[in-house]
This record gives structure tokens, sequence and C-alpha cells, in this order.
């Protein structure tokens, strides 16, 4: 029987791969893609621990849903954000590198 | 018939094969079409799981209008291959992530999550589930301020290499 543990390990793990992609690469499209990784793992955190756990099983409640809908709209204006610096520091420095993206105080 | 929970299985390990092969492909393109897919096994598990309302939100936004917009990106910036690879900061980000997830995976069994939710809440476990939201968003914060950091100083050694070779 899966129950809600499991759904927290796997957040857990999907975690670890996104934070992987912040610490080890300097592609900034790549750590754009580890921290939506990174946003989706803590919502199904949110949505792991609002489990309603009842005698036929375990049940995953419609308000524990609600949070997670808010913390996903914040997370795609923050992506559609990073996205768009990006954009703007490739029509300046010709890079994606984060290492060069000083440049942009320019 | 399919078992569940052997269905719910493979879904899981797609999307954390997916999630590796996003971050590790030096393709852009093949790293989105990754992304795609990992959406997609989450968006499965979640309906296994009768998340119904979520998972239909969370593959809308995220597998789809964020795909849109990744793939824009790669194809504006014309930078198709990723060929920047450092070994001391690949060590250097796995050791800490390892240590991370292997810390968080003992406190989950540990602490026998299950018995916490679901449960009456009383004051302490209602503080076990803000301490584990309140440690998540931590490492965040504290992954942006190394990240930033790290940032500072290559700058800053930077700078100091062009003075002295001026």
């Amino acid at each position: 029987m899966i129950d809600q543990v499991h759904l927290l390990i796997l957040a857990v793990i999907l975690f670890g791969v996104g934070l992987f992609a912040l610490l080890g690469e300097s592609n900034v499209i790549k750590i754009l893609m580890g921290i939506e990784i990174m946003i989706i793992a803590i919502n199904l955190i949110f949505i792991a621990l609002g489990t309603e756990i009842t005698a036929e099983g375990n049940k995953f409640t419609a308000l524990a849903q609600v949070f997670p809908v808010i913390s996903l709209a914040i997370g795609a204006a923050v992506m559609a954000l990073g996205l768009a610096i990006v954009i703007n520091n490739y029509r300046h420095a010709k890079s994606v590198d984060s290492d060069e993206m000083s440049t942009l105080k320019r | 018939m399919v078992d569940l929970t052997i269905m719910i299985y493979v879904l899981m390990i797609i999307a954390i094969i997916a999630a590796i092969f996003a971050i590790e492909y030096k393709n852009l393109m093949l790293s989105v079409v990754s992304l795609v897919v990992m959406n997609l096994a989450i968006w499965g598990v979640l309906l296994l799981f009768e998340v119904t309302l979520f998972a239909w939100i969370q593959v809308i936004v995220f597998g789809g209008g964020l795909t849109s917009l990744f793939i824009t990106v790669v194809a504006l910036t014309e930078r198709h291959k990723d060929e920047t690879f450092s070994w001391k900061r690949t060590v250097i980000a796995f050791v800490a992530v390892a240590i991370i997830v292997g810390i968080f995976i003992w406190v989950i069994i540990q602490y026998d999550i299950t018995s916490i939710t679901g449960t009456i809440i009383g004051f302490g476990d209602l503080w076990d589930e803000r301490a584990t939201d309140i440690i998540l968003q931590g490492i965040i914060f504290f992954a942006t301020t190394v990240g930033i950091g790290v940032l500072f100083f290559h700058q800053k050694k930077k700078k100091l290499k062009e003075k002295t070779k001026v």
C-alpha cells in the first residue's frame, strides 16, 4: 500500500535533483529548470502533508490542494521573470552563463 | 489489470529519471523534453492519488505554459548546447545534495510522519509540520545566498586579475 511517505520521499529526491542543478550548473536555463523541479517538489510535500487518514485509506483533501495551487501560480510568475532576465542578459552579454550575469548592471 | 501500486512506483521512477536527464542533458531542447516527461509522470502520480484539481492545474501551467516559454528561450538564445562543466562545482554540489537529501529521508522515516498528519493536531505536531516547511525554505534561501556569494567573489577575483594584468 502506497501512502504519503512515498510521496514525501519522491518529493525530497526531486528537491535534491533541483538543488543539484542550482548548485552544480552554470547555465542559467538549467538553473531555472532546477528551480521548477524544486517548486514541484515543495508542492508535492504540501499535498502529502495534507493527507487525511481514514479507515478506508489515505484521502488527499481538497483543502490541501489550495496552497499548492497558489504556490504554483507564484512559481510560474517567478519562472517567467527568470526567463525574461535570461533573454535580457543574452542580448547584452551573448551568453547564458551565470558567471557572465554581472554584465546586467552595465 | 495492472496493479495501481506498481503503476505509481513506475511513474515515480520515471519522474526521478526524467528530472535527472533534464539536468544532465547537454542538448537544451532534450532537457526541455525531459522536463515535460517529468511533469507528465507527476501528473499521472497525482491522478492515481486522486489529487485531481492540482494534477490538472500543474500539467496545464508547468507542463504546458512554462514548457512553451522554455522552448522560446532556448530558441532565442541560440545556444542549444551546454558546454560548461566544472568538476569542482559538480562534486561540491553532489556532496551537499547527498547530505541534505539523506538527512531529510532519515527524518521522514525516523519520525514516522504518517502518525503526525491525519490525527488530531496538537501544538507539538503542528510545530513539526511547520518545522519541515521552514527547514525547506531555509535550504532554498541558503542555496540562493551561497549562489549569489559565489558570483560576487568570482567577479571580485576577475577584477583583481584584470588589475594585476594592467
